[in-house]
């Protein structure tokens, strides 16, 4: 009687119960299993295994997670399967099983419980659509603040520009005033503008971390001459101190850097009304390769609250409403820092006294460099009428005639020959009949942008392909294949500074220094940190790119495969050079002088491996397997690639 | 920021010595789980031979920190990891295990660098799981994407649940507190991008130029690697035997671990 009453209990319980052996195959079920799947039992004892009964996905994750843990712990809880049943819908349901101990190891099996959950699943399902969505709208906020901040930047740029050259014309002393005035606000509100970009971009997740050289005593040293004036201004003493043991010359990322120090030490002076604003820079932890420094900015300004401390770092958000009145600003500095040193590794500490003043500190792990890095040349605003270009040759190209004029004064101030064209079309007009050295390129112009215009640039055929300066509304820390893609060779965020054009034409002129262009910083693939991710499934090269300009014209595939052929040898050749001496710059040289070439032909695997070979030398200079292994590596390529065009 | 050194690599790939023997056997877990797969194959080796476990980066305890989808995007890198555990270790003459995926791992890393092994033992091996024409690997390529939506879709709800509780296991005293709750539970984007680059590999040229001797162990029954792909394998594989283990589906290390290691045994 009781057994029966079991059976019964077993057979029509409220949940569905399934026994299998070892290797899946169904030993019983119970008929509420059977009723839900529209099976009879006999269909499914001993004649299918558990596991064909779950979609192809179930049955993979059945092979490789659940049945191993069983195994592993004897029990399983609660885990989701789809069911198919005979009628091919699903039952959604949970999984409970157990194992059922055997003396003879060979014939276990388990007991599953099995639980119908298809309600709470169409429940979660609609949870999960409501939650895609308000994340999708949350984006496309996000995208809309993004664009409406790129807009802003291109009329910006004008005001920007024409405030700086308004500065440098006879004016009195009222005119002197409104043009400080327009300059400070248009620069303030360009500030505002950036930070939205960053931020956004931030939240994309598009800003990667560069390892680049640098020398913290030249970054410092600029941020104190630029925050002096405001300091001076308001009466407060700046200071900044680097301990004595300090390593100089780093690798890490010195713009994200700046971007921390600038809006640490840029609020610090805002909120500070009298008294002392200071920047210290420590050794926290030193080993034989990194050093992890520690950063403070210290004020006396009017401090924090302690019940507002945790809110500080969200977006918009400052201590209080009066705060932003009193002061401006958007509130975003903090979250942008703080969302940068998380990029590090790091975090933003704060201590604060209301009415005594603030202290802002984090660490940043760097690598030192092996040899030191010079500090670059500051450049005066006397240098800049004074630097000789005689005979570079310059090409401005934009649609906006406030553009044009602006870019075209400062070309005048510092003396430089240049041609002007308003379309893409008129441009390849000019550069078909005379030479230029440098064009200097809007990337948003209607009809033909700025990207087609340099495609079909690299396309005719010249004597001396110019280099392509691309001005883009996009901000600066933007990793974009897009332009190396349309052979543009560097580029420049509007609103730009004069002395950020100036730099980089010097730099065209003396290519020597190129290196130290933002084309080798930013057009960078994100890299790993550790191991070489170099795919050999990949081939070497090919011709595709060369085929499509040719245009089915062999005379000219020939051409290009021979000349791309010579170019090779040469860099073989450079190539043997550099690592001989383990000549960085050198090394540097030939990547960016090869990168055209290499981007014609595909040959990825070799550009990867040229990156690669800059890393370990900068970074691993001692590790001499690794360096002799990739030696090898850019060796084959060389001869892969150089007989195969041969062969071609 | 940091980069990882030599006295890392034991940490980021929880890398677990054993055994009193001193020629090296390397067990490489497959997808899903991490070591602890062969936690009832090594004790049988133990005795003779050192024994190498470790975890792929992204399973098990390895340093998930170290992980990123454009890293790991095929199986290449895995195998290079597997050279620089092996060279961090000094081992040399190796005989390397490999479970499921981790076959092909294996031939990947011997493509790259053959001295350092002497022979390889190959469960479940697929060298590509999409059917082709003339070459039937078990899946269509649309039951692996919809693996690959199922998934996107489902994971979270599975990964959460596989994680093992931590209890006194009376029934299983033998696994005591080592297992983690990290074994078969990982993150599910990682999860996610390990299958990917799995189930759509295709490493059918890879094997071919495998030298050294192999054992291939098939399951009957396997629903991921066929008797058939078993087949296939071990005809590429010039010096290779094929065994088939009368265990079924694809973890005969776990469902029949005498069967297995006996089997292994033979072969050395």
């Amino acid at each position: 009687m009781r057994l029966k009453s079991a059976l019964d209990l077993y057979d029509n319980a409220p949940c569905g119960s399934v026994s299998f052996q070892n290797d899946g195959l169904i030993l019983d079920i119970n008929k509420t299993l059977a009723v839900w799947l529209g099976y009879s039992k006999e269909e499914l004892i001993r004649k299918r295994t558990l596991p064909s009964l779950f979609k192809i996905g179930g049955q993979i994750f059945f092979e490789t997670h659940f049945f191993p843990l069983i195994k592993m712990q004897g029990f399983i809880k609660e885990v989701y399967f789809d069911i198919v049943k005979k009628d091919k819908s699903t039952l959604h349901s949970l999984i409970n099983v157990r194992e059922i101990p055997h003396s003879d190891n060979q014939n276990i099996s388990y007991q599953a419980t099995i639980l119908d959950i298809s309600d709470r699943w169409h429940y979660e399902n609609e949870l999960l659509k409501a939650k895609q969505l308000a994340e999708a709208e949350s984006k496309a906020k996000a995208d809309f603040l993004a664009t409406i901040s790129h807009e802003i930047r291109t009329p910006l740029n004008s005001i920007l520009g024409i405030g700086n050259l308004l500065h440098q014309t006879p004016l009195n002393k009222n005119q002197k005033e409104y043009a400080r005035l327009l300059l400070h606000s248009s620069e303030h509100l360009l500030s505002l503008v950036n930070n939205l970009l960053d931020l956004s971009k931030l939240e994309a997740k598009k800003i990667v971390l560069e390892h680049v050289p640098f020398n913290i005593v030249e970054l410092t040293n600029i941020l104190q001459q630029t925050f002096s004036v405001r300091a001076n201004e308001k009466g407060i003493k700046l200071s900044v101190e680097i301990q004595e043991n300090t390593p100089h010359s780093l690798i890490g990322d010195p713009v994200k850097l700046n971007q921390i120090l600038t809006n640490l030490i840029g609020n610090a002076i805002k909120f500070t009304k009298k008294g002392m604003v200071s920047l210290s820079i420590s050794v926290e932890k030193n080993t034989k390769s990194e050093v992890c420094l520690h950063f403070k900015v210290k004020d006396t300004g009017i401090g924090i609250p302690k019940e507002k401390l945790e809110f500080i770092f969200q977006e918009f958000s400052q201590a209080s409403y009066d705060v932003s009145v009193e002061f401006g600003g958007t509130g975003l500095g903090l979250t942008i820092s703080k969302k940068l040193l998380e990029m590090h590794q790091s975090n933003l500490n704060v201590t604060s006294e209301l009415n005594v003043g603030s202290e802002f500190s984090f660490n940043i792990w760097y690598t030192k460099s092996q040899t030191s890095i010079p500090k670059k040349e500051t450049i005066g605003t006397d240098n800049l009428k004074n630097h000789n270009f005689n005979s570079l040759k310059v090409l401005v190209v934009d649609d906006n005639p406030a553009n044009i004029f602006i870019a075209a004064q400062y070309l005048d101030l510092w003396k430089i020959t240049y041609k002007t064209a308003n379309s893409g079309l008129k441009a390849i007009n000019l550069i078909k009949k005379y030479d230029f050295d440098i064009i200097l390129l809007d990337l948003q112009m209607p009809k033909m942008n700025g990207y087609e215009v340099a495609k079909k640039i690299r396309k005719l055929k010249l004597n001396l392909q110019p280099v392509i300066i691309a001005f883009s509304a996009s901000a600066k820390s933007e990793v974009s294949s897009e332009l190396l893609e349309a052979g543009i060779n560097d580029h420049l965020p509007k609103p730009f500074q004069p002395i950020q054009l100036f730099e980089l034409l010097r730099d065209c002129q003396n290519p020597i220094k190129k290196k130290n262009s933002l084309y080798s910083k930013s057009i960078k693939k994100p890299k790993n940190n550790t191991i070489t991710s170099i795919k050999t499934n990949v081939e070497s090269f090919n011709l595709e790119r060369f085929q499509k300009m040719a245009n089915n014209k062999p005379e000219y595939l020939k051409k290009f495969r021979l000349s791309t052929l010579d170019a090779l040898i040469s860099y073989q050749k450079d190539f043997k050079k550099a690592i001989k001496t383990k000549d960085i710059n050198a090394l540097s040289d030939l990547i960016h002088k090869s990168t055209m070439s290499l981007y014609y032909i595909q040959a990825d695997p070799l550009s990867d491996l040229l990156n690669e070979c800059r890393r370990i030398l900068t970074e691993e200079p001692e590790n001499k397997s690794l360096i002799i292994k990739n030696k090898k590596k850019i060796k084959d390529e060389f001869t892969i690639i150089i007989n195969g065009l041969k062969k071609e | 920021m940091k980069t990882s050194n030599h006295k890392d690599i034991d940490r980021i790939f929880n890398v677990n010595i054993r055994g009193n023997g001193t020629r090296p056997m390397l067990f490489a877990h497959g997808y899903g789980c991490d070591q602890n797969m062969f936690r009832f194959i090594y004790p049988y080796f133990e005795k003779d031979y050192k024994i190498i476990l470790f975890d792929y980066i992204g399973s098990g305890k390895s340093d998930l920190s170290e992980y990123s989808n454009e890293k790991y995007n095929s199986l290449d890198n895995y195998a290079d990891d597997i050279i620089t555990i092996c060279n961090h270790l000094k081992l040399k003459d190796i005989i390397f295990v490999g479970h499921s995926v981790s076959a092909m791992i294996g031939v990947l890393a011997f493509n790259k660098s053959p001295q350092l092994f002497s022979k390889m033992i190959m469960i479940g091996p697929s060298p590509r799981y999409i059917n082709d024409i003339d070459y039937n690997g078990g899946f269509e390529e649309s039951s692996i994407m919809e693996l690959l939506e199922t998934l996107d879709s489902n994971y979270l709800g599975w990964s959460k649940s596989m994680a093992p509780v931590i209890m006194g296991n009376s029934d299983k005293p033998h696994l005591g507190e080592e297992l983690s709750n990290s074994f078969c539970s990982t993150d599910p984007e990682i999860a996610k991008n390990f299958a990917r680059v799995t189930f759509l590999s295709d490493n059918r040229q890879d094997i071919k130029k495998v030298t050294v001797p192999c054992l291939i162990l098939q399951c009957k029954n396997d629903v991921i690697a066929p008797v058939e792909v078993g087949e296939y394998t071990s005809k590429s594989i010039k010096n290779s035997t094929l065994k088939i283990l009368n265990a079924t589906g694809h973890c005969p290390n776990l469902s029949a671990p005498e069967e297995t290691a006996e089997a292994i045994e033979q072969f050395l």
